[in-house]
């Protein structure tokens, strides 16, 4: 009886290949089309993040750190404290030090470091191969140390100039910048009170590890990303298919005729069920068998991947139940147009289908709370080559998922089928 | 053998079937007419356990089949006024589908599939998609899917709704022969007069959800047993004939319909002297006078006031 559920579904799919265009097609137009165009914005190692920067110093840091200690010693504190600050001048160039930062291992293959002049700021500002450009004003240091020591006010900062499109680049020197300062004043401070000054070196070190955690990077290429984006978005359509021909069934009279021949639901809804899963299955697995060839993209543990897309399918299965009952009771079609038309994007947007949204970010969070966004994180996962055991939690959010959905439908199912 | 006991249903507004009665015997042809919104598709949706009616009983051999429809569901077949079919499948693709889900497999479902197939006509189209079918076609296979399984019952919504006159025949034929040869038991709905009239047995006449009439043919008939049909024919009518007409108390109807009019009149009247004159009086110039035999329309214009099809 199933099996006849299944078949004849196979057959109308046979007969519409435009369907079937749109179901194995698009995510694969899609994954090309997103693989090619955001790649830059996620691959770490190929396409590259590799960025120039220009540092501008408007004035030269030793001749201020010189003055500065000038006018302490015209100034009225103690003498022995400015004997202090005199011997650790070395490690009072911040400037200085945290171009070393820059040129450090860790970022010299991300970040290449050219310092001009101010004079060449126009010029700089035209050339497209500078993604930011880093600029201390005037008397930047100078005022930096007097805030640190002298706890005076003001506040220097240096300007980080964006240029269009490199965000990305401009977001990164912010936030190294942001974290040495951090570090840079803590260090200072520690040195200030009598502890050694290597300290400071060994602080400039951790701050570049940290730094480089803030790039991207993982051994993911922008296809492997997008195959997965894209076909745990495409295969949510699956579901709203599948419960599309079992409303105009419905809407046919041929849901009759199955009620008249004695079918029970239940095996009308076993059928929807599997007839979802086995058609998504197949879906997914065809999109995947072509991104395998076309896009390189291997799966390092062929079982945990198996898991995964059953798990995954299986909630399609499940929505392809609930979006079922829900138009029969409801008697419209509506809520399948919806969820295909908006609640998809939206499930697909928060699951991170069109650009990560990092794991730890609440966006993130929310997105594991998608069957397809937690299918998208085991199956990321598994390709950076953790276990499935790093991943029942998505699992069992999966299964709860096409559980609760099979449930609501069945509840939700209406007692006879109208006639009118 | 099947019956409706005091059935009413009701949707949200509207009360489609309001107390009806009905029953069917074994081997009986039974029609049901109704214009459009009579309530006919409500009716027959309740006697075959798709729809629950809001009050009353449906029964199958004495048991009720409100709760428990199993019995009935094994032995009725269904032609649904709407094509309910499967489009993208092909002829043969239906039946088997069909045919399955009423748990029919291996040779005797390929021998039942020829046999409808060679009954409604379409052998040789066996392998062809339904969407490339005419609308007869459709209508015809409509109702093979529902013979596959030999139903002792076939209940039939308007099949032959927007066909041609021939394949409208074969279909009727077809109904006809599958009574005689097998003694299937038929409920066959319809507006059309003629098809109930060459089908039915009895007949049962409903109108805004009431069954207004219900007997053999020549029951209903009786029921103007004491009136006569007259059709008159002239070149244009006037006002003045036309008022004079409707005050006449003989004549208990009356349909104007282009240069004729249909008069229901008592049938001992001398009318037509009456007619006559009055025609002769307002300057009418009677082309024909014309008295016919009761019909089904006839009754059914009597019991509403209105003509089925209006
Ligand atoms: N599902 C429904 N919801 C609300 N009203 C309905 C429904 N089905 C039928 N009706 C109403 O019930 C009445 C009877 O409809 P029904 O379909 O039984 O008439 P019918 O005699 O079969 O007409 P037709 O000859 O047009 O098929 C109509 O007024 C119709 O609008
Ligand atoms: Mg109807």
């Amino acid at each position: 009886m199933i099996f006849q559920m299944i078949k004849k579904q196979y057959l109308q799919f046979l007969r519409n290949p435009v369907e079937i265009v749109l179901l194995i097609g698009l995510p694969i137009i899609l994954i090309t089309i997103l693989g090619n165009a955001l790649g830059n914005l996620i691959d770490g190692g190929e396409i590259d993040l590799t960025f120039k920067l220009a540092i501008i110093e408007h004035e030269d840091e030793e001749i201020q750190v010189e003055n500065f200690l000038t006018e302490l010693e015209n100034g009225d504190l103690p003498d022995e404290i400015i004997a202090a600050f005199a011997a650790v001048t070395d490690s009072l160039a911040p400037v200085e030090m945290f171009k070393e930062v820059l040129r450090s291992e860790e970022l010299n293959d991300m970040i290449i470091v050219e310092e001009a002049h101010a004079r060449e700021m126009d010029a700089i500002k035209a050339d497209d191969s500078y993604a930011a450009i880093l600029e201390f004003p005037e008397n930047f240091s100078a005022d930096l140390l007097e805030n640190i020591l002298l706890d005076e006010k003001m506040n220097p900062e240096a300007i980080i100039h964006y240029k269009a499109g490199s965000e990305i680049a401009g977001n990164i020197v912010e936030q190294i910048v942001a974290m040495y300062q951090e570090e840079f004043t803590l260090g200072t401070f520690l040195g200030n009170n009598g502890i050694d000054p290597q300290q400071l070196q060994q602080k400039g070190a951790e701050i570049t590890q940290e730094v480089s955690s803030v790039s991207p990077h993982e051994p993911l290429s922008a296809k492997a990303y997008y195959t997965i984006g894209m076909i745990v978005m495409n295969v949510l359509f699956m579901a709203t298919t599948i419960a599309q021909y079992a409303f105009r069934e419905r809407q046919s009279h041929i849901f009759n005729r199955m009620i008249i021949a004695d079918f029970s639901r239940w095996v009308y809804f076993i059928g929807i069920l599997l007839t979802a899963l086995i058609f998504a299955w197949i879906q997914a697995i065809l999109v995947f068998i072509f991104a395998y060839f076309a896009f390189d993209v291997t799966w390092p543990d062929l079982t945990a991947f198996l898991v995964i897309t059953f798990f995954f399918t299986l909630a399609v299965g499940g929505l392809a139940v609930l979006l079922t009952a829900i138009s029969f009771r409801s008697n419209s079609e509506q809520i399948i147009s919806f969820f295909s038309g908006v609640v998809v994007t939206i499930f697909a947007f928060l699951g991170g289908s069109f650009f990560p949204s990092g794991t730890g970010s609440f966006l993130g969070k929310l997105g594991d709370y998608t069957p397809n966004g937690a299918a998208m994180s085991a199956y990321l996962s598994i390709l950076r080559g953790e276990s499935i055991t790093d991943n029942a939690d998505h699992l069992i959010f999966i299964a709860c998922f096409a559980i609760g959905a099979i449930i609501i439908g069945v509840i939700s199912y209406p007692k006879r089928g109208a006639a009118s | 053998m099947l019956e409706l006991i005091d059935i009413t249903k009701k949707y949200k507004q509207t009360k489609a079937v309001k107390n009806m009665n009905m029953y069917i015997e074994k081997g009986e042809i039974v029609g049901l007419l109704g214009p459009n919104g009579a309530g006919k598709s409500t009716a027959i949706s309740i006697l075959s356990s798709l729809l629950e009616p809001t009050s009353g009983d449906v029964k199958f051999r004495n048991k009720s089949m409100i709760k428990n429809p199993k019995s009935l569901r094994q032995i009725i077949g269904i032609v649904p006024q709407e094509i309910a079919l499967y489009e993208d499948l092909s002829a043969e693709e239906n039946m088997k589908f069909f045919g399955r889900i009423y748990r029919l497999k291996g040779e005797k479902l390929k021998n039942k599939i020829s046999e409808v197939l060679e009954q409604i006509g379409l052998a040789d189209r066996r392998k062809d998609v339904v969407k490339t079918f005419s609308g007869g076609m459709k209508r015809r296979l409509n109702i093979g899917v529902a013979m596959l399984h030999d139903p002792e019952i076939l209940i039939m919504d308007e099949p032959t709704v927007g066909i041609d006159p021939q394949s409208r025949n074969y279909i009727l034929q077809t109904v006809k022969r599958l009574n005689k040869e097998r003694q299937m038991t038929v409920l066959y709905t319809s507006h059309y007069m003629e098809e109930v009239e060459y089908l039915c047995d009895r007949i049962y006449i409903m109108d805004k959800g009431n069954l207004i009439a219900s007997g053999t043919k020549d029951e209903i008939k009786q029921i103007l047993a004491s009136e006569n049909t007259i059709y008159l024919k002239a070149d244009y009518w006037n006002e003045s004939f036309i008022t004079k007409l409707q005050e006449k108390p003989q004549i208990h109807q009356m349909k104007v319909e282009g240069n004729e009019i249909v008069l229901v009149v008592s049938k001992d009247v001398a009318i037509f002297s009456k007619l006559a004159h009055l025609a002769e009086e307002t300057s009418v110039q009677l082309r024909a006078v014309d008295v016919k035999q009761v019909t089904l329309e006839d009754v059914f214009l009597h019991l509403t006031g209105r003509a089925l099809r209006d």
